[in-house]
């Protein structure tokens, strides 16, 4: 195991006593599980308790982990793999499957799931989306988001503009509508503002393969995207430091015409302005390229569990029937399967319509140990003095290129 | 005390006992210290001669000082260096000034003192997540207070992007910081006014010294030491504090709030480059130790009195 | 200064300055005070809204019925008398051996003191993660407040280094003339006299421990969460509860400003001064 190193050094430590391996109950496995979810008042504890009526002999062993804008959860979950205390199985997200993988941190499923029934009610794309590079998986995907286009119906109407298909339309609008202390773009320059950049910088033509951020159509489509803070001004002046909270804020509070986020908002932004708020899929590129980004969660079982199988129980409960249906509304995203989807009531149609128009051109970020840092630091901190107008954007081109390709 | 008895044996031991005693005191600190302190020290240390990642412990190599050239090279790091030179001296000034006359003021008499006392700490008293999500909010460009009120009162015509603009990001996040800590300082305060000695204000009065001479000649020389301690354990503190940062800006608008603690974070856990990440802090360390060797050269009169 | 001043001048010079400080101080709370009992809609409005359209209080039931908060509220009240216990009991000994005895080393351990209190703790964490996993205190009470101690002792030692040496020495050295033996002296003459460090040190101990976020982040479990981390699960990925929010602060404030209301009495002028006349 690749985490001996540390564990070795931890054990020259003079006050190293020796690793107490938790008792298991006769009879009884305990299946230890860590989540979280965005509202503390929703907790799974009825789910847990129609599991463990359905298969006696199974507890679970729920543990909410703060999220702390995704560094703390991803932070104790790395540090318990390190000190050989991690869960047996726990949520997790694509972003960081690279850095299991080289950490050697979790078990391959396939085994399990070539006997499992219900595989066939999670579509394909979704299974070939969380396959590690090894060819295997190692991720039980639990439910998603899409990132699409909120806009305001009634703005919309009263300008006379139709829902933008096209970067230009999209400026258009954004242009059109910005006036009175109005914004066109809520744009998300801070903490996640890879999902505001990607779709029109991805769509736009570049992308992750060497010298894929460099070409001229990459660095034309990032300065486009730079050009609506800089040149047009029809974001506001806030946008290199906006994160979701201030762009939903925004958007609710009728300062902004267009922002994009995902379904997760959907609720929030219904409850603010009611028929006023609605949703389409992103705007596509010049060369009719689209991209937006696919957004995760999964769960996950660790290599060091004593007790696979009935964490494999568990994790797919979860992610069957009606476990999968119960999960998503705690956690408020959409069910993974196709027969949760169909019947899906907890969220207004149009949210949903738009995520699922929005899948043919939904992407994650690469399977890389880089991307993290990429999202986390190299994209927000080169991109904000973009957008400041401090450096070049063809500097966050550069800067990205320089991460993945050295 | 009663001379020791003439015996050898007992007179060393006696005086082995005199040598030993203050070490003694000192077990308690030193064991519980060492426990939780030295092996993740040492760990650290270990980590900025490695190119150290968390993910891949086992391709760690021993690079010996290459962190630290590669940190002198790095263009960030002299960002960062110059912002934590403004954080902690701005923050540590302002933070003595309010809190100094706020003691000065909450140990004078009047009927309300003690509520007076209990509220001052209120700011002190909140968790950082929640004092920077609400001076987040205060400061916000769309839906913050703070614009609001300028606007009515009409110092501004347009809202204002506080944390968004390089011009006044820092300067923000660094009132919040000073407003969460100088009931520190007001309180360390004053509690060293009460050790001055109310003989010596009475002897001043009757000099007939002003109110600002009695401040210079008595008041001062008395908190000096109390002072100066708790400055230079602020100054570490604040050095080191980041969580405030984190929750208002992130370190952005571009590197305009780094500071070298959240350039080490950011390293840390987002490129999980721990080897590097360590070592920016053991540069900030090495920069802190300075301060400190002043500090205690200074005092070393005072401490060996 | 001298308490004889007319009610004019004392509220001039004193008490309009501290109505100023204390808008300064506490404007930010009551901003968060008003928020916690505005209903959900009032919140993200624009223009702001200042006075709620209702006062509710559904943002407090919630928290103390559909969440975990009080049991972590409790679970903060333990850790932060245990780590003000701990720290003291191992600070005030050291403190004294440091202000009272001359020995080899004494500089170079003070020091030191200070020096590991420099280490930027986010990187300390795992590496301590690692090493209380090895001690099995992981999600245990015990766990955190040694993990506060990491800061409680360095600081206390120092501030209380700086309030004994406020102490003349001839008293010490006149109570043991009297036959008072040094752990008397300590005792009866000592202790009294530094009170007020003791108590601000105290409370120092008492307020970080209450707030610290990233040591109970790591070494807490479910079992023993404090509420730095509990409300740190109210501002989620998508979301944040700034309801919940909001009337957690208020309640974690509360107790931290009622324990000041009642320890501030012993920040007197005069208790010590008595006795050094004595």
């Amino acid at each position: 195991m690749k985490r001996r190193t540390f564990v070795k050094l931890a054990g020259a430590s003079a006050f190293a006593g020796a690793v107490s391996a938790p008792a298991i109950a006769q009879g009884v496995t305990t299946v230890r599980w860590w989540y979280h979810y965005d509202n503390p008042q929703n907790t799974p504890a009825a789910l847990i308790a129609k599991f463990e009526q359905a298969n006696p002999g199974i507890k679970i062993q729920a543990e909410a982990i703060p999220w702390g804008g995704g560094t703390d959860y991803i932070n104790r979950m790395f540090s318990s793999v390190v000190a050989g205390n991690q869960p047996d199985c726990a949520m997790v997200r694509l972003a960081y499957l690279s850095r299991f993988g080289q950490m050697r941190a979790l078990e391959p499923l396939d085994g399990y799931l070539t006997k499992w029934a219900e595989r066939s009610d999670i579509s394909d794309d979704v299974w070939k989306l969380n396959r590690a590079p090894d060819g295997k998986q190692y991720y039980m995907p639990l439910h998603y988001v899409v990132i699409y286009l909120y806009y305001r119906q009634d703005l919309f109407q009263q300008a006379g503009l139709q829902p933008p298909k096209t970067f230009d339309e999209f400026l258009n609008c954004a242009k059109t509508l910005t006036k009175d202390g109005m914004y066109g773009y809520g744009m998300r320059g801070g903490g996640g503002c890879h999902d505001n950049w990607g779709p029109f910088v991805l769509g736009g033509g570049a992308s992750f393969d060497k010298g894929g951020m460099l070409t001229d159509k990459a660095l034309a489509a990032n300065r486009f995207f730079v050009e609506f803070a800089t040149k047009h001004k029809v974001v506001p002046p806030s946008a290199p430091t906006d994160a979701f909270r201030q762009i939903v804020d925004a958007f609710k509070a009728g300062r902004t015409a267009m922002t994009i986020h995902h379904i997760g908002s959907a609720a929030e932004m219904v409850g603010a302005l009611g028929d006023k708020a609605s949703a389409v899929p992103l705007p596509r590129g010049p060369g009719g390229g689209g991209w937006t980004y696919f957004g995760d969660e999964s769960n996950a079982i660790f290599a060091s569990s004593k007790v696979k199988e009935a964490a494999f129980k568990w994790v797919s409960f979860l992610s069957s029937g009606d476990g999968n249906v119960e999960q998503a509304k705690l956690s408020g995203q959409l069910p993974i399967t196709t027969s949760g989807l169909k019947n899906w009531t907890g969220h207004p149609k149009r949210f949903v319509e738009a995520s699922f128009a929005s899948l043919p051109i939904a992407q994650t970020l690469p399977d890389n140990v880089k991307t993290p840092d990429f999202v986390g630091r190299v994209l927000p901190t080169n991109l904000q003095r973009a957008l400041l107008g401090e450096t070049n954007p063809d500097e966050v081109m550069k800067a990205v290129e320089q991460l993945f390709h050295g | 005390m009663a001379p020791p008895p003439p015996g050898t044996a007992v007179q060393m031991n006696q005086a082995a006992i005199r040598t030993l005693t203050p070490y003694g005191f000192l077990v308690p600190a030193l064991l519980v210290t060492a426990l939780v302190i030295l092996y993740p020290v040492a760990q650290t240390v270990l980590f900025s001669l490695q190119d150290y990642l968390l993910y891949a412990p086992d391709d760690a190599r021993f690079v010996g000082f290459r962190n630290f050239s590669m940190a002198l090279k790095d263009e960030v790091f002299w960002i960062s260096l110059k912002h934590s030179a403004v954080w902690v001296g701005g923050i540590v000034f302002a933070q003595l000034s309010l809190g100094l006359v706020t003691a000065l003021l909450l140990n004078q008499s009047f009927w309300w003192r003690g509520i007076a006392r209990a509220l001052v700490i209120i700011p002190w008293a909140l968790p950082s997540v929640i004092i920077g999500l609400m001076w987040t909010w205060i400061f916000d460009f769309n839906t913050g207070v703070l614009n609001d009120l300028l606007i009515r009162i009409g110092l501004i015509s347009q809202p204002y992007a506080w944390l968004a603009s390089p011009q006044s990001a820092l300067a923000c996040v660094m009132l919040a910081l000073v407003w969460q800590g100088f009931p520190f300082f007001a309180v360390m305060i004053l509690a060293g006014l009460q050790t001055v000695p109310k003989e010596l204000y009475e002897a001043a009065e009757i000099d007939g010294a002003s109110e600002f001479r009695q401040f210079i000649h008595v008041t001062a020389p008395a908190i000096a030491g109390i002072v100066a301690t708790a400055v230079l354990l602020r100054i570490i503190w604040v050095a080191n504090s980041l969580d405030v940062i984190l929750v208002m800006t992130g370190g952005g608008p571009g590197y305009t709030t780094h500071t070298l603690p959240l350039y080490a974070f950011l390293r840390a856990y987002s490129g999980m480059e721990f080897g590097y990440a360590a070592t920016l802090a053991l540069m900030l360390t090495i920069l802190l130790l300075a301060i400190v060797w002043l500090y205690v050269r200074q005092q070393a009169k005072d401490l060996d009195a | 200064m001298s308490l004889r001043r007319s009610a004019l001048r004392s509220a001039v010079q004193v008490e309009i300055p501290v109505l100023l400080i204390l808008v300064f101080a506490l404007a930010p709370f009551a901003w968060m005070l008003l928020t916690s009992v505005k209903p959900t809609a009032d919140l993200s409005l624009f223009p702001v809204r200042y006075m709620p359209s209702r006062i509710t209080f559904e943002h407090y039931q919630l928290l103390i019925e559909r969440t975990s908060f009080s049991i972590n509220l409790l679970n903060s009240l333990v850790i932060a008398c245990g780590a003000v216990l701990l720290g003291l009991a191992t600070s005030v000994p050291a403190a004294y051996a440091f202000s009272r005895f001359r020995f080899p080393g004494r500089r170079q351990i003070l020091t030191s003191f200070l020096v590991i209190n420099m280490f930027p703790i986010v990187l300390l964490i795992i590496p301590l993660f690692v090493l209380m996993r090895k001690l099995g205190l992981i999600d245990t009470f015990l766990g955190v407040i040694i993990g506060h101690s990491t800061f409680s002792i360095p600081f206390s030692i120092w501030m209380l280094v700086s309030y004994f040496n406020a102490i003349p020495r001839e008293l010490d050295e006149a109570a043991t003339i009297d036959g008072a033996s040094r752990l008397q002296t300590i005792r009866l003459v000592i202790i009294p006299l530094i009170m007020p460090g003791l108590v601000t040190t105290a409370i120092y101990v008492f307020i970080t421990s209450w707030n610290e976020y990233l040591f109970a982040m790591m070494l807490s479990g479910q079992t023993v969460r404090p509420v730095t981390v509990a409300l740190q699960l109210f501002i989620g990925e998508f979301t944040v509860q700034w309801g919940l929010l909001t009337a957690g602060g208020a309640l974690i404030a509360l107790p931290v400003s009622i324990l000041f209301l009642l320890v501030q009495r012993r920040l007197v002028a005069g208790l010590t001064a008595g006795a050094v006349k004595a």
